[in-house]
């Protein structure tokens, strides 16, 4: 499926950049298209494309604190998920978003 | 009553608070230092312009705005757009009523309260809906949360305060080292949380009235969180995972400059342990601080104040030895990094049974 991902942590230091990095292997090591922004400590980075958020049946938010922009995701089909359980089993995170989303 | 106060979640918005206020609270605290520090021996020297006087101010209106900041941001988190301003009335509100730190974080989280209420019960007819937005939720939110800080929240924060600073103004009679010790542990102990600001209250007010120990020790332990850490990752490599490790790399330089939060991620994973180790230290630290007398004549600003103090090398055996004892002591009780945590860092797990894959806690929405 596609999906797209938006990861954010409380300093904005490591753990959003690494919620980032696993999601996206994860995900596309499971045959899944993705892109993924961050919003750390400098603010939005690698951006959500309108067009892929269109297009996306599930969006990701793994994040641990309010994020910006959460306008983008309204209808949309939306998981959340601590970085921190995120960062544990990716690969488990992404087989239960399938599984959440077969239903 | 989910959408209203979703227990579960408070965390999650006064997390949201302090990655909003940490920003500020660099910014400003480090320009005021700097002020400062062109002062010398006295605030007084640096006049009314000129660098050093602009940069001063500039600073210290700063870090007025740090509850407000806070507030309105766990306000924001809980109730989006809407509450962000009545957040930052409210979180001024918690600033001159002197509740401080925990008034700000209360008064935020009523404030989402209230949005939220408004949002669920307040329906106007389709024509003016468009005024529950602009008028309905700014005035009521303001107008309510601003009664109740008043009222009934002012009361029990300023009472809970003053007896934590009758219970330091007692210790400060009896042992200087117990003294420095408890306002050491103080300072560290909620890595810049209500107990620490408290702490900073109570040693601002000693520093105001010329009293300035207090302040040498404050700032001491301050930064012994970060370097403490620091140095029981360097002790045990193995009890720290690659996350972490990353994490300490910024951490440390803002501790420094007396900025502890870069460790909260740290001591998230493991808060018992880390906590107790970083009392330990900046027990240690600050009783030693008090009983040699060390006194500052800045505020804050980390190794910027040290060479204020009235002897800088005490300030640094202190310091040093504050945090020989946090990392000697944390690298000896916490525990290895585990198989599944060091996966963590390294690789992308693995498949689930179906059973397991209950465990994994997520929310869904819409």
């Amino acid at each position: 499926m596609k999906m797209v991902g938006v990861a954010a942590c409380t300093a904005g230091i490591a753990h959003t950049y690494i919620a980032r990095e696993k999601l996206l292997k994860s995900a596309r090591l499971r045959g899944h298209e993705i892109t993924c922004e961050t919003q750390g400590n400098i603010g939005i980075e690698d951006e959500l494309n309108p067009r892929d958020i269109e297009e996306a049946d599930v969006v990701i938010l793994a994040v641990d604190v309010a994020i910006n922009k959460m306008e983008r995701f309204d209808g949309k089909k939306i998981i959340k998920v601590d970085t921190s359980t995120l960062i544990r089993n990716p690969i488990g995170f992404i087989q239960k978003v399938e599984k959440v989303i077969d239903r | 009553m989910k959408d209203i106060i979703n227990v579960k979640q408070l965390k999650q918005h006064i997390l949201t608070g302090i990655s909003y206020f940490i920003p500020l609270v660099v910014g400003a605290g480090l320009t005021m230092a700097i002020g400062r520090a062109m002062a010398g021996q006295s605030v007084a020297n640096l006049g009314e312009s000129g660098l050093g006087y602009w940069l001063y101010q500039t600073g210290s209106l700063g870090m007025q705005l740090m509850v407000p900041m806070l507030c309105a941001y766990i306000a924001f988190s809980m109730g989006g757009k809407p509450a962000l301003a009545p957040g930052f009335i409210i979180g001024w509100v918690a600033q001159n009523i002197n509740t401080g730190f925990i008034g700000g974080m209360i008064g935020g989280i009523v404030v989402g309260i209230i949005v939220n209420a408004c949002k669920k019960y307040v329906r106007l007819p389709k024509s003016l809906e468009a005024l529950t937005g602009m008028l309905i939720i700014p005035f009521l939110a303001t107008a309510v949360s601003g009664l109740l800080m008043y009222a009934v929240i002012r009361g029990p924060i300023v009472w809970l305060m003053a007896v934590l600073t009758d219970f330091l103004q007692s210790m400060s009679k009896g042992s200087r080292f117990m003294y420095g010790g408890v306002l050491g542990a103080m300072a560290t102990f909620d890595f810049g949380g209500p107990v620490n600001k408290t702490a900073t209250a109570f040693v601002n007010a000693l520093y105001a009235e010329g009293i300035r120990d207090a302040k040498t020790v404050q700032i001491i332990a301050s930064m012994i969180q970060p370097f403490g850490i620091a140095i029981s990752c360097l002790i045990a490599k193995n009890k720290y995972t690659r996350a972490e490790k990353e994490t300490l790399k910024a951490a440390v330089p803002m501790g420094c400059f007396m900025i502890s939060e870069g460790v909260i991620p740290i001591a998230a994973r493991d808060l018992v342990r880390v906590v107790l180790a970083c009392v330990c230290g900046s027990f240690v630290a600050g009783g030693m601080s008090m009983m040699w007398g060390n006194s500052s004549e800045l505020l804050n600003g980390g190794f910027i104040a040290f060479p204020f103090f009235s002897s800088p090398v005490q300030g640094l055996i202190c310091l040093a030895a504050g945090s020989a004892v946090t990392g000697i002591i944390l690298a000896v009780i916490k525990k290895p990094v585990t198989e599944e945590e060091e996966r963590a860092g390294e690789n992308l797990g693995r498949e689930l049974s179906e059973k397991d894959l209950d465990d994994i806690d997520i929310e869904v929405i819409g």
